[in-house]
């Protein structure tokens, strides 16, 4: 495995007597897909809102880039360098494209010393990201409201590819895509990670972590209950991890 | 349909309260004597200034997706403040400071500090200890109004200091400085929230306050900030209803809220959050205020307003709705 980016060690975190992760501890490398696999309810979510900043852990540490990290709030976290895609968008629909696509990170310039938004440049980055990944939405001032719900998961995904950062998350991106904009999608994480950036993708769907993942991680009932390369596992096996049919951190040759 | 029709269209829909503004005053300059004359205008305008800034507030506030109901009573405790220290007769100090014209400066920051510091004790509740704004501003409402009634003893201040009155009136262009006041109130928040990132952070928040805070936008700061803003522009509102008034009176001002409320609402901003521009609540303030005019040209009894008012408010909401269908047939 190429150099680790983020390392969890025995991360939990309960919600009063409940333990959502009972102790989660795995790796993603610099340039590496990892496709987190489990059932409902067995703490992918929590998972990602812990690294991203949305909720802090009980216990354990993580290291990112080597250096302990916790990031106490979604800002901590991406000025680490780490981008989250959620599973119920983030977007805002009562302001437009351009508004979205900077939403917290605005180009200004300064008039008179006060920081005046760019309108036009910023419309200039929007058109060239959404170009370049091949989306097409009529008018970049148009309200995200009245666009369709694969307009919006586009820009979402735009927005990811766009601002990179060093590890990106992704909860359940494709929910809201047709078949060719989910392969789309997939290249775009091929793409993002050929960058050097270490990717962390929830699904449900496992034709979709064996197309892009270079790892699979399956939890179950908060613990790590597989880490396999995939090269290394079927869709089978991976099947028996997430039910708990073999035992934990048993792939067929891992 | 072409990119022109559709940029018209969507000019019409964004400036719709502006058009309305227009057609009222037309109609009624075509239809009631006297009402075409510069004179009226400018009546319409001055009568307007205090209403005016204190929408200025609630509508930011609304727009974050809040809701300030205790801008009435800060105006009026703001004016009660500046009433005692600077009025001569009633339970006015009479306070004079040497040179005269610092009165005015002490006189504005003293009402913008009890305005931002209500704001700031609104904001403090909602945001931090996470209480409905509905009802934290409510209690606002009611208390601050009572601490007007404690420090007044139910009495008035009268007599303001000719200083600070000469506010109300010098003019300028044919608008007393308080109007003008008002205006650049609107010209610079509505800079504020069109242009810069804290405005346009403050309209995604009231958009969906996750996705902002999910984007690393300081949701908590610009919040209270907005709060604190609108109190201190509720202040801002008072000093300028002392002015008018020549002191302070404890109902002063009292039924304020609810013609701003209208005024807001009319002017396009959604009770929902999010939705509303600055010009379009001025068009709002301006409108309900052209109407006032033209019931008291035609001599209908002042108790009509409020029927009106009400209707206004009525229709506003019906016209948003229906703004509504037209943009997602546009988009």
């Amino acid at each position: 495995m190429s150099e680790p980016l983020l390392v969890l060690d025995n991360v939990t975190k309960n919600y009063g007597a409940i333990e959502a992760l009972k102790g989660i501890s795995f790796s993603i490398g610099k340039g590496e897909v990892v496709a987190l696999l489990g059932d409902n309810g067995a703490g992918k979510s929590t998972l990602v809102k812990i690294i991203s900043g949305g909720l802090e852990p009980t216990s354990g540490r993580m290291l990112f880039e080597g250096k302990e990290f916790l990031a106490r709030s979604p800002a901590e976290a991406k000025a680490a360098g780490i981008e989250t895609v959620y599973q119920d968008l983030s977007l805002c629909t009562n302001v437009d494209v351009v508004a979205n696509f900077f939403m917290g990170r605005e180009i200004t310039r300064k008039v008179l010393g006060i920081p005046v938004l760019d309108e036009r440049a910023m419309e200039a980055v929007v058109s060239k990201a959404l170009a370049s990944a091949g989306t097409r939405i009529p008018s970049l001032r148009t309200n995200v409201e009245h666009l369709s719900g694969g307009q919006r998961q586009a820009i979402e995904l735009n927005r990811f590819v766009h601002w990179g950062g060093k590890l990106v998350l992704l909860d359940e991106p494709f929910a809201a895509l047709g078949v060719e904009q989910t392969r789309r999608g997939l290249d775009m994480i091929r793409q993002v990670a050929s960058q050097g950036i270490g990717v962390v993708i929830i699904t449900h769907i496992m034709q979709q972590a064996f197309q892009v993942a270079d790892r699979i991680v399956v939890i179950r009932q908060g613990v790590v209950a597989g880490d396999v390369a995939r090269n290394k596992t079927s869709p089978d096996a991976v099947i028996n991890m997430i039910t708990g049919e073999t035992l934990a951190g048993a792939g067929p040759a891992g | 349909m072409n990119p022109r029709t559709r940029h018209a269209l969507e000019l019409i829909l964004d400036n719709l309260v502006w058009f309305m503004l227009v057609f009222v005053l037309v109609v009624f300059s075509i239809f009631i004597p006297n009402y075409f004359q510069l004179g009226i205008f400018a009546n319409i305008i001055e009568a307007s200034s205090v209403l005016g800034v204190m929408s200025i507030g609630l509508a930011l506030v609304i727009i974050a997706g809040h809701m300030d109901l205790s801008v009435e009573s800060v105006a009026a405790l703001s004016a009660m403040a500046v009433g005692i220290l600077f009025c001569s007769s009633g339970i006015g100090l009479g306070v004079q400071l040497h040179p005269e014209w610092l009165m005015v400066p002490v006189s504005l920051l003293l009402a913008l500090a009890v305005g931002g510091l209500i704001g700031a004790f609104n904001g403090f509740l909602v945001v931090k200890v996470k209480m409905s704004a509905f009802i934290i501003t409510l209690a606002s409402y009611i208390w601050v109004r009572g601490l007007v009634l404690v420090i007044s003893g139910g009495r008035s201040a009268q007599d303001l200091a000719p200083a600070i009155r000469w506010f109300g009136i010098q003019r300028l262009i044919g608008l007393p400085l308080t109007a003008w006041i008002a205006i650049a109130c609107f010209v610079v928040f509505s800079l504020i929230m069109a242009k810069t990132p804290f405005g346009r952070h403050l309209v995604m928040i009231g958009g969906n306050e996750t996705a902002t805070f999910r984007a690393g936008i300081r949701v908590n700061r610009n919040l209270i900030i907005a709060f604190v803003l609108a109190g201190a522009i509720a202040g801002l509102a008072g000093w300028l209803l002392a002015i008018r008034t020549s002191g302070a009176t404890a109902n002063l001002g009292v039924g304020l809220l609810f013609n701003a409320f209208a005024a807001v609402v009319i002017g396009g901003v959604s009770l929902k959050g999010g939705v509303g521009t600055l010009p379009g609540v001025y068009a709002g303030v301006l409108l309900l205020s052209a109407i006032n005019t033209a019931i008291n040209l035609m001599g209908l009894p002042a108790n009509f307003t409020q029927v009106i008012h009400g209707l206004l408010v009525l229709a506003a909401v019906l016209l948003d709705a229906f703004k509504q269908t037209i943009r997602q047939r546009l988009a």
